[in-house]
Parts: structure tokens; C-alpha cells; sequence
């Protein structure tokens, strides 16, 4: 069964930014939320790198391993959902969370912060697909109306991959092999424990 | 803490406060479907609104039906289409297009949130006026009405050239047209747009070079190119579609991608080589490189030959920049520059992309034409993969400019003389003489106006100073930021001296708030061009439709509407659209662009009628990405996406479109092409025709001069015109039919059967290495006006005798800027400011340069209102080395002073400490208005109308420095002072 | 530094605030930030529901994966 991966090629990624106001306009995400965002490293330098961050949907997310409520669940498609009615809003998946995807509404302490918000690979959450409500709490639903997530679809470089794991790492794959030097995505080794051929 | 959009977590929720709630509108998806849900709750938040915006639908999202409408983003000259979905008309989604071969489903940050411009709370909703320094709402009869008086007024008092008409680069084709010739009919052709400080000096210097002024090639032409440099261009940030094209190429052929910029731009973090310069020396690089080219024989000697006219002036002018003057002058190290110069030549093809940094200089038309010979040299024109792809800055900057949004041509190039404005009249039909009595004389009609950059002057200097019967007293704005334009302390002067100022602008732009005025300001709301129809064309000469995604929100009005209801009061309404039809008050836009197709034959704008125009992009998917040509089998079959002008002869004649200009590979009925015979015949003796070159299929197998009927005479061709043809090639020529030429010929007839002989009816010309009508005939490094290298200038004394004596030379190993000179209206100072530097470098010792980020545009009014984009973007800021930093004691993300060496400006901006600036360089973005010299002025604005993000303008401290053809500010290089405050 | 500490923020809040927008227009835009239904009645999916597997490789989504590659 194909399972959902986000895949952004470094090659590639300008920091354009179109991934964050593509999530923006999708799910009309507010002010202060971030649900993706771009990071460069080594900025203004040669090397300079960027890499657009979201969720990136773990396979044994520790989000999900640390949450007192459980609220989070995994789907059949390999994406890491939660039910805000559950969440208490007590940060530890802040804090488990790798990648700083979990977003709060508020600034504050323990429970001051709202509900969780994060990337939910556009497939919305524990509400019927594409009802007002489901969008009200979790935005689009693209994935149930047969698309992908609206940040890779939009990507300016078309360096944002988004969809069955095993595609985007072949359509991956081709463009090494045409660039005929190793592989500029960034987690590449770590998240396939693959090396490419140059 | 600050600043760059890399560290988005600390910039979160900085300004959450301020945007909550003031997002408004209140007609966002959410909301829209909140509405929804409970059956039409809460919609006295939408009171603002009109009706048929709060007709809240009974169903949850997709419930609603859906319509898809199609329309092009605005934001640059890529041509991205945006495909809108909208329900009960509200626009509540964007889909990716991944039919457009432009855009393949993509957008940048600005693409992907258009949405947000249309319904965004806080653009203008009504017209208002500041009356004693408040705002007030007033209906839009009464502001027309007494705009259109104050007008006349002012016309009847001081002649119609006291009115300076400001126009946009965001105007459709259509639009852009019709305020160039409602400029005409005024009677003034003091009409300009953005072209003037984007890429005048652009089309200046390539049509000046091989016959037309726009890219050669196309975006999508450069995943062909094996070699690419880009120079004076950050595509990253300002065309990051391009970049999709770019990076595909590099990746597919392997390509060597130079970046040649004084800064590492996110561009330059893409190449395979990043080669640094000092902002300034563009053209010793370019010497440099044709230097080794040269000296190795690496240049294309059949190509000269062919088809290039005075290149061994060039080689004189080449032979002394030698590796070690370029490297003393620009910094780049030989090596360097002779592996990028091999590389150029001999790994072709091989393309040059320039944007700003190239053209907005004191040197801007000599730098493109240096551009041009390099490509001439190596015979990189005319084929895919080379070509000079000059990226645009606006999204129908390269139409309005074809459209002679202008101040020194009419339509399509034809100039201003007595045969071009016989030309439009036939066209327009109005009695020439009619025409005529509305300038103030025939001088006055021929004489170009005062460029955009210059309107302050016109306002401020002393009247004898000044090559019209007064000063400018009014302005009319359309579509444009007041915070783009150097020298703002003075513009700042120039709108406070105004009798009447009209902003007509989805926004207030920086013009309502900056200056002290208190009355005689007007603010018209209108639409963006998602609210209407009309045609704009990309960098790559395509033409794209967009249709109408939804009505104008509030009360705002479309350009047309606008200019028509103008026209009327001011009595010229018949007239102007004696061809364009108007249904009570609606202006009928494809009439319009019908009328274009009538009379720009010289620039084939002829065959994109709107029919043809819209089946393109219906069937955006049948054309491929890299040829940009319809697939076989298809209803596009062989022609090019968007028909790229030259579109030769009627639509009828079914002209594909020319995807690579001057391409002598292809036939001319396929798009092919010669370089034009622009230029004459002959000069010196020697022939400006092409030499054994010549279009695929061409019955004239060499040089050829452009097709009048005498020449069709010659040639035994002038019975091929049918009768029909004839007698309006009579109708036009009168008594002397032999010099009507095919640019005037009404009928096509001539346009017809040249093509019919495989023919150009341009002709085929020569490219000119040397443009003898130029101020530098062959480009020369001339240093900037403000500059830090002062052994490269001459001293005060010298200065003076080269300011005495015009045929004096400049002193060894010199480059002064050209001496004090007149032009276009107003006095044009070089030599005398740049002595200045003596005096003011060693106070102001940091070069300044300026440019683009990917989330804002332009003056950033539209953008920073934006609550997507300005979430990313919350400060101005300085990037400033670190060493100098160092010597400052300036930290990361602290406030700083930024000085200017006129005016005594400054500027309150935050100080980015980077590398990515040599020492003694700074850089700053020219997006942000808003704040004036450490002033707040967000009361100004009329309430609610205020930007999210407010911040200073880069323009406060930029200074004097004009190119001498166009008059194109300099915004790359001038000299500044930091200091912490 | 953090925003409290931050005085030109400061100002910026207390100047919204004062024109009084921020109550006024809240109601239609605000994101139901603590994830609430914003007063419509929850529509929950079952365990089985909310898990079961939705992509499909629609037209849509093979003009992505298309255009992805050269």
C-alpha cells in the first residue's frame, strides 16, 4: 500500500517561501502558525542550503509516543493525525518533536497554549472528509479529494515532493542520476539508509 | 530574534497582535464556510461588503459548485497561471495549473497567496479626498467630477503638459494602451509607467543593438542552454519560476551556471561558479572576458561576419582591458574570469541572464549593449539555449512598454514624429489636425515628455530650467508606488508643491501618506486584474488572457471603466473610443485589443486577436515546456504558447508566433527571423545588410532592406497585393504610394507577401556592435556617480577641463561619468556630482545597493498588506558585513542608522550581519514605505488602509544618477554611512 | 529577546487597539484556534473511519508526479 513522504530536494529549494503561503492559503492557517516553514543553513555562505520543514509524519513519531491523552493516531496512508478535542495543549510533542512541527495559538505555560495545530499532509482529521467542521478544526482535506498536499503541488522548483513514497523516490532517483553527483536531499541517508549511485 | 524569513520561529507571533482582527474582510474561506454551517449567522460582520459577497451559501465547502477561472499572477513577468475557484462568487481556493507549460502547477511565495489580494481587508474601498489633512469618503461622481475640473482647469491656466500621468506595469495590455493614448488625447506625452526604472535601459540598448527590445529567448528556452551566466539578476527572489527552468536545464545538460554579483544571492547558492564583483564594473567584466576570448580565438568569426556590423571597434576597446586593469577595476581575478570566459564561448549554447542589477545604472544602456556584443561575439543569438533572456520585473512590463506607455513613442515603437502620429490617427481615426490642436504645438507633440524618474524635477526646479510652458502642477498616478524612485527627500518636496495629486491604486500606496499634504489628494479604489479581463504579456513576449475571477470588491472599478468615465468629463470620450464599444460605462476590453491588432503592425501584435488568445489557454496542456510549441495532433498544432510577438499580419493569416527572436533557422511563417534592418543600408561604406545569412526558405538568399512598396516594386513582387490591398496602401500613401512600408500598410498586404518570398518584412539587417546614435557608440566603463575608488575618477582640476572642453579625453586609467547635458525636458547632471565623491567618500565609505525579496514586490504596498507575505518579512533591514559591523560595534538584528550622502537622509532599519555582502558593501530591499526618517507615519494612511508592515525606504537615501539614453535611475550603487543608533 | 521586550510592538498593539478593530472584526476571521468547531456540531469519524486509507492516484495527482520530472 503506498504510504505518503514528504521529500524536499536541497538541490533545488530557493526558500522561495511558496510552500508556506500555499499551506497559508489552503488551510487560511492564522497569523503565528506555522505549519511548514523553510530553513536555511549556513546563510549568505557558499554551501548555503535550504529545506522546506513540516510534520514529516514519522513512522514511530514520538509525538504520538509521549502525548498523555493519545490523541494522536496513525493512518493507513502513513500520516501521523490528531483529534483536537482530545489534546489538552501540554507541549510534550513540542518537546519530542524533532522537527518543531507542533504549533500552539498562544504563547504561554503548561496548558495556557491552546490546542495543537501541525502539518496534517493536507488530509484534514478525525472529522467526516471535507465537512465544514473537519475544516474549521484541521483545514483541507485534499488527500479525500484525490490530490496532494497543496505546499509540494505549488513548490516554485518543484523541489517539495509530496505523495507515494516509492514514486517520489524514483522520480527522486532520476534526477541524481541525471546530476551525476550524490544526493542533495537533505535526510536522504538517514531516512532511506541508501546510498546512490553517482 | 529578527528578521530573515530562515529563522520564522522567533519571528512568530512578533506582529500577531497588530494583524488579528484588522485581517478583516471577513470573507476568508473560514469564515465563508462558518457562514455557511449555520445558515447565514453572523453576516453582519460582512456589513461592509457588497451584497453579493454575503450571500452565504447553505452547504459546507465542496457542497457549493465550484467554477474554475483562470487568470495570470501579477507579480512578475514569468506568466504564472493561477487558477481560481470560486463559489458564489467569493474566491475561496487556489488550484495548481499544471496545464500552464509556463508555470507547471508552481508559484512562489507571492503566487501561491493572490488570493489574498483580492479579498485582503485593507485595500481602498472607497474614493476618498484629504480635506485639511483628514480623509474623507466621497462618492466616485463627485471625485471624478472634481478631479475632471481641477484638470481642465490646470490645462486651460497651464497647458496640458502641466499634467504628468503616471501609468503601471500592472495594467493589462489593453489597459496600458488605452492610458497611452488617453495621454494623447489630452494632448501630453508626459505619460510613463515602470518600464522607465525596471528595464528601460534594456530595450534601449538591445533595440538599439539588433532591431527589438525584449528577451530574445524564452524561460522555458533555458533548460536548453549548456552555459548560463546570470549577471546583475537574483532569479531565487524576484523570478523563482524561472529558477524551475533554470535548475532543470543545469541539471538535464549538465550545465555550468554562473552567478556574477556583487552580493551571494540565493541565486549565486545555486550556481556551479559565484563570481564576485564590485557593483559598477559590469562592463570591465564583460571586457575582461571578450579580452581572453579574443587574445584564444574563441570568438564566432562566420557569425561576425554574417551578421554583425563594427566589431573591430569593439576588439580596440577590448584590447585595453587586460586581466590585470579588470581585476584592479572590478576585483575579479584572472583565472576566474578567462574559465568563465572559455566556458562562454566554447560550451555552447550559451545564454546571458540580466535583470536590475544590469540595468539600473548610470552605465545601464552601455552595460546591455556590452551584454549583446558578448553574445554577438560568440554566436550566441538566434538559436535555443543562447539568447539574451532578460527577465522583467512586473507581469505585462514588456506590454505596457510595447504599448508606448512612454514618454518618447507612441504604440508599438513608432516614435513620435509626424509619420507616427499619422499612423495612430489612421488607426484611431481622428483627424490629424484635430489631434494636433490638442498639444499645445507641433513641437510639443514630437518632443518626448519627462520620464517617470524626473517628475519631482518638473515640479521643483525653477521654470527656466525646464523645456515646457510651466512646471508640472498635477499628477494622476495609475497603478503605481511612490517609494520605487530614487531621491525621495525630493519627490517628497514635489508632491507637496502639487495642486492636485490622484492615486488610483487597490491600495493607498506610499503617495497618500509620505509627503505633508493636507488637500488636493484623491484616492481612488481599483480593482486588481483578477477583478477584470485583458491580455498581459510575459518576459518571453507571450500574450496570456485572464479572465475575471470575481467582480470588483467594495466599490473598486476597473482601469477601463475608470479612464472612460475620466474621457468623458474631459470631452475627448467620442473620439478615444470611436472603435471601442462602451455599454453604459462598461468598456467592451477585447474591443480594445482588436484595436491594437489594427496598428502595430512594426511589432506583430497583429495576430493575437482575443479568440486566438483564449484557445491557448484552453488548451494550455497540448504545449510542450522546453519548444513551448503545440503538439501535433492537437488545436494548437505549431503554434507558440501565448503567440509571442512578432505575431506577423492579421490574425486571419494565422502566424504562429515567434518562440526565439532572429532565429535564421526556421521559416518566417514558422516564427524564424533576421536580425531587423533598423539601422540603414549602409554606413561608411560598408554594408549594414546580413552577408550570406539568412531565414530558412528565404527567396532573398542574402541582405535585404525593410518592405515599402517601392521595394516590392523592385523586386516584381508589388502585383501579388490584391486590389482590396492596394487601394488601402493607397488610402495611406496618398500621392507617394511607394514609401508606405509594410509598418503602416493598413492592410497587411505587404507583411503578406513578403512572407509568402520566405521574407522578413523587417528586412535583413545586421546587428550593430557599434550604436553610432548612442552617447557611447562602444560601451565604455564609466564609474558611478558615487563611488569609493577615487584614483578611478578624475581630481576636481582635471574634471574641470574635461567639463571645458568636450573633445578633452579623460586622464589615464580615469572613467568619469559623462559631463552635464540636457535631456528629455530637464538639466542632466554627471560629472559635476560625481566630483562629489571627493568630498563625501571618506564620510560615507560603504557602498549601497539594493534589490528584491521573494515576498514582496515593488513599493510593497499590496504585498506587505498581505498577511501570508508579511507574516515573513516583518523589517526592513541593512545587510552589512561582518567585519564592517565589527568596526561599528553593530550586533545581529540591531537598530541602526542608515546615512545617504544627499539631503542629510536617513534611514531607522535593522542591521542583518552577513557575509553575503563583501566589506564595504550593503544591501537593502526597496520593498518597505511607510516610515520617513525614523517617523512612524502609519496614522496617515486612511484608517484601515495601512500595511500590515511598515518600515523605511531604501529610496530615502539613494541618489542623484541618470542613464543618458532613458534616464533609468541608479538604485545599484551609491555610497552610505552606518552606524548604530 | 522576546516580545513583550520588544517597545515598537508594543506600540503597534496599543495603536490597534485603540481604533478598536480588533473586537469588531474578530468574529468572521478568527481561526478557531484552540481547534474548536466554531459553534457547528461535530461530524466525528469512527476509529476504522479516520484511519482508512484515501490517496488515490487520481489524474491530479499523476500531473504532479508528471511534472516533476524533465
Amino acid at each position: 500500500m503506498a504510504r505518503m513522504k514528504f521529500l524536499c530536494d536541497s538541490d533545488r529549494c530557493i526558500e522561495c517561501n511558496a510552500c508556506v503561503t500555499a499551506c497559508k492559503n489552503e488551510n487560511e492557517v492564522p497569523w503565528g502558525i506555522n505549519r511548514r516553514r523553510v530553513v536555511t543553513i549556513g546563510d549568505g555562505k557558499p554551501g548555503e542550503r535550504s529545506i522546506s520543514m513540516a510534520c514529516m509524519h514519522c513512522t514511530d513519531a514520538p509525538c504520538a509516543a509521549v502525548c498523555p491523552v493519545a490523541c494522536f493516531y496513525g493512518t493507513e496512508d502513513g500520516l501521523v493525525l490528531h483529534d483536537k478535542d482530545l489534546c489538552i495543549g501540554c507541549g510534550y510533542c513540542f518537546y519530542a518533536c524533532p522537527f518543531g512541527a507542533p504549533q500552539y495559538p498562544r504563547v504561554g505555560n503548561f496548558g495556557g497554549r491552546g490546542k495543537m495545530d501541525k502539518c496534517t499532509y493536507c488530509a484534514g482529521g478525525p472529522q467526516q472528509d471535507n465537512s465544514a467542521v473537519e475544516y474549521m478544526q484541521y483545514g483541507a482535506n485534499r488527500i479525500a479529494e484525490g490530490k496532494l498536499p497543496l505546499c509540494a503541488e505549488m513548490c516554485s522548483t518543484k523541489a517539495l515532493l509530496a505523495g507515494d513514497g516509492e514514486i517520489i523516490a524514483s522520480i527522486y532517483k532520476e534526477r541524481v542520476q541525471q546530476r551525476g553527483y550524490g544526493s542533495g536531499a537533505w535526510g536522504w541517508r538517514t531516512a532511506y539508509r541508501e546510498e546512490l549511485p553517482a | 530574534m529578527l528578521i530573515r524569513r530562515s529563522e520564522g520561529q522567533a519571528a512568530r507571533q512578533r506582529l500577531a497582535g497588530a494583524y488579528q482582527g484588522l485581517s478583516a474582510g471577513g470573507t476568508d474561506r473560514r469564515g465563508f464556510l462558518k457562514q455557511a454551517g449555520l445558515g447565514g449567522a453572523g453576516l453582519a460582520a460582512l456589513g461592509a461588503l457588497p451584497p453579493r459577497m454575503t450571500q452565504a451559501a447553505e452547504a459546507p465547502r465542496r457542497a457549493v459548485p465550484i467554477q474554475r477561472v483562470k487568470n495570470v499572477c501579477t507579480h512578475c513577468s514569468v506568466g504564472c497561471s493561477v487558477i481560481a475557484e470560486v463559489q458564489d462568487g467569493v474566491w475561496t481556493g487556489q488550484e495548481p495549473a499544471y496545464e500552464s507549460p509556463i508555470n507547471r502547477g508552481t508559484h512562489c511565495a507571492k503566487g501561491a497567496s493572490v488570493r489574498e489580494l483580492v479579498h485582503g481587508g485593507r485595500r481602498l474601498k472607497y474614493p476618498m479626498k484629504l480635506v485639511g489633512g483628514e480623509w474623507q469618503r466621497l462618492s466616485w461622481d463627485q471625485a471624478l467630477d472634481e478631479i475632471s475640473a481641477k484638470l481642465l482647469e490646470i490645462r486651460e491656466r497651464s497647458t496640458p503638459e502641466a499634467v504628468f500621468w503616471l501609468g503601471s506595469a500592472k495594467f493589462t495590455n489593453e489597459a496600458a494602451y488605452l492610458f497611452r493614448k488617453f495621454g494623447a488625447f489630452w494632448g501630453s506625452n508626459n505619460t510613463d509607467h515602470q518600464a522607465r526604472i525596471c528595464h528601460s535601459t534594456t530595450v534601449a540598448g538591445v533595440a538599439n543593438t539588433w532591431g527589438y527590445g525584449a528577451q530574445t529567448n524564452s524561460y522555458n528556452d533555458i533548460r536548453n542552454a549548456k552555459t548560463m551566466i546570470i549577471m546583475g539578476g537574483n532569479p531565487a527572489e524576484s523570478h523563482p519560476i524561472a529558477v524551475q527552468h533554470i535548475l532543470a536545464g543545469r541539471e538535464l545538460n549538465r550545465s555550468h551556471l554562473f552567478v556574477v554579483d556583487p552580493r551571494f544571492t540565493r541565486t549565486a547558492a545555486h550556481a556551479t561558479d559565484y563570481v564576485r564583483i564590485r557593483p559598477g564594473t559590469d562592463i570591465p567584466v564583460i571586457w575582461g572576458m571578450l579580452w581572453h576570448i579574443f587574445e584564444n580565438g574563441w570568438e564566432d568569426n562566420e557569425f561576425i561576419h554574417q551578421r554583425v556590423y563594427g566589431m573591430d571597434e569593439i576588439r580596440r576597446e577590448v584590447a585595453k582591458w587586460n586581466p590585470r586593469e579588470v581585476e584592479r577595476v572590478s576585483g575579479v581575478p584572472e583565472a576566474q574570469l578567462k574559465r568563465m570566459a572559455q566556458v562562454f564561448a566554447t560550451q555552447k549554447p550559451a545564454t546571458l541572464i540580466w535583470c536590475m542589477g544590469a540595468t539600473q545604472k548610470t552605465v545601464g544602456t552601455a552595460n546591455v549593449r556590452a551584454f549583446s556584443i558578448l553574445l554577438l561575439a560568440t554566436g550566441n543569438v538566434g538559436s535555443a539555449g543562447t539568447g539574451a533572456n532578460i527577465f522583467r520585473g512586473h507581469t505585462n512590463v514588456q506590454g505596457a512598454t510595447d504599448m508606448g506607455l512612454d514618454v518618447s513613442t507612441l504604440p508599438a515603437y513608432y516614435g513620435l514624429d509626424e509619420a507616427a502620429w499619422r499612423h495612430w490617427c489612421r488607426v484611431w481615426e481622428v483627424d490629424y489636425e484635430w489631434m494636433l490642436s490638442r498639444f499645445v504645438d507641433k513641437k510639443f507633440m514630437e518632443m518626448p515628455g519627462i520620464p517617470s524618474t524626473r517628475w519631482f524635477d518638473s515640479v521643483v526646479l525653477p521654470k527656466d530650467q525646464i523645456e515646457q510652458p510651466t512646471n508640472c502642477k498635477a499628477m494622476f498616478v495609475m497603478g503605481h508606488g511612490g517609494n520605487t524612485v530614487t531621491r525621495m527627500p525630493e519627490a517628497v518636496k514635489g508632491l507637496e508643491q502639487l495642486e492636485l495629486l490622484v492615486v488610483a491604486d487597490p491600495h493607498p500606496t506610499t503617495y497618500a501618506q509620505i509627503s505633508n499634504r493636507r488637500d488636493g489628494t484623491y484616492l481612488l479604489p481599483i480593482c486588481t486584474s483578477f477583478e477584470t479581463v485583458g491580455s498581459r504579456t510575459a518576459s518571453n513576449r507571450s500574450l496570456q488572457w485572464g479572465e475575471k475571477v470575481v467582480e470588483p470588491i467594495f466599490e473598486s472599478r476597473n482601469d477601463y471603466d475608470v479612464m472612460y468615465a475620466l474621457a468623458k468629463r474631459l470631452g475627448f470620450a467620442d473620439q478615444m473610443f470611436r472603435n471601442i464599444k462602451v455599454n453604459d460605462g462598461v468598456v467592451v476590453v477585447e474591443d480594445i485589443l482588436r484595436e491594437i491588432n489594427r496598428g502595430t503592425w512594426a511589432l506583430g501584435y497583429t495576430g493575437q486577436s482575443p479568440e486566438r488568445l483564449r484557445h491557448h489557454m484552453e488548451n494550455q496542456q497540448h504545449f510542450d515546456v522546453t519548444t513551448l510549441r503545440g503538439r501535433p495532433g492537437t488545436p494548437v498544432e505549431g503554434e507558440v504558447y501565448g503567440l509571442p510577438w512578432p505575431c506577423w499580419g492579421t490574425p486571419e493569416m494565422k502566424h504562429p508566433g515567434t518562440h526565439i527572436l532572429y532565429d535564421t533557422s526556421l521559416h518566417v511563417k514558422e516564427g524564424g527571423g533576421t536580425f531587423r534592418a533598423r539601422f540603414g543600408v549602409e554606413r561608411n561604406g560598408e554594408t549594414l545588410l546580413a552577408e550570406g545569412s539568412y531565414s530558412k526558405g528565404s527567396e532573398i538568399q542574402d541582405g535585404y532592406p525593410e518592405f515599402t512598396v517601392a521595394v516590392l516594386k523592385r523586386l516584381g513582387w508589388f502585383d501579388e497585393l490584391t486590389a482590396h490591398e492596394k487601394e488601402s496602401i493607397a488610402r495611406v500613401g496618398g500621392q507617394n504610394i511607394d514609401r508606405v512600408s509594410w509598418s503602416t500598410d493598413l492592410s497587411a498586404g505587404i507583411i503578406r507577401v513578403a512572407m509568402e518570398h520566405g521574407c522578413l518584412p523587417y528586412g535583413n539587417g545586421k546587428a550593430r556592435a557599434v550604436a553610432w546614435n548612442l552617447p557611447d557608440p562602444v560601451p565604455v566603463h564609466r564609474e558611478p556617480i558615487y563611488t569609493p575608488r577615487l584614483d578611478l575618477i578624475p581630481t576636481p582640476a582635471q574634471a574641470r577641463v574635461l567639463a571645458a572642453d568636450p573633445k578633452a579625453i579623460a586622464p589615464t586609467g580615469t572613467y568619469p561619468t559623462l559631463r552635464d547635458r540636457r535631456g528629455y525636458r530637464v538639466p542632466h547632471l554627471g560629472l559635476s556630482i560625481q566630483m562629489r565623491s571627493h568630498q563625501v567618500a571618506k564620510e560615507f565609505p560603504i557602498i549601497l545597493t539594493s534589490g528584491r525579496l521573494v515576498e514582496y514586490e515593488g513599493g510593497g504596498e499590496e504585498t506587505r498588506s498581505n498577511p501570508w507575505l508579511a507574516e515573513l518579512q516583518q523589517d526592513m533591514f541593512v545587510e552589512i558585513n561582518t567585519a564592517d559591523a565589527a568596526e561599528r560595534g553593530i550586533g545581529p538584528g540591531q537598530w541602526v542608522w542608515v546615512l545617504g550622502p544627499e539631503n542629510s537622509a536617513r534611514i531607522r532599519v535593522k542591521a542583518l550581519v552577513t557575509e553575503r555582502v563583501a566589506r564595504g558593501v550593503a544591501f537593502m530591499p526597496y520593498h518597505f514605505g511607510g516610515w520617513w526618517q525614523g517617523e512612524d507615519r502609519r496614522r496617515f494612511y486612511p484608517p484601515g488602509t495601512d500595511p500590515i508592515v511598515l518600515g523605511e525606504s531604501a529610496n530615502t537615501v539613494t541618489t542623484y544618477g541618470y542613464d543618458p539614453v532613458t534616464f533609468m535611475q541608479e538604485t545599484k550603487v551609491t555610497l552610505c554611512q552606518i552606524r548604530s543608533a | 529577546m522576546n516580545e513583550q521586550d520588544d517597545p515598537r510592538l508594543n506600540a503597534r498593539r496599543r495603536f490597534f487597539g485603540a481604533l478598536g478593530l480588533v473586537a469588531v472584526a474578530a468574529p468572521a476571521a478568527a481561526f478557531e484556534a484552540d481547534g474548536g468547531t466554531g459553534g457547528l456540531p461535530p461530524q466525528k469519524e469512527s476509529e476504522a473511519e479516520k484511519r482508512k486509507p484515501r490517496y488515490r492516484e487520481t489524474d491530479h495527482v499523476r500531473a504532479f508526479y508528471r511534472t516533476n520530472r524533465y
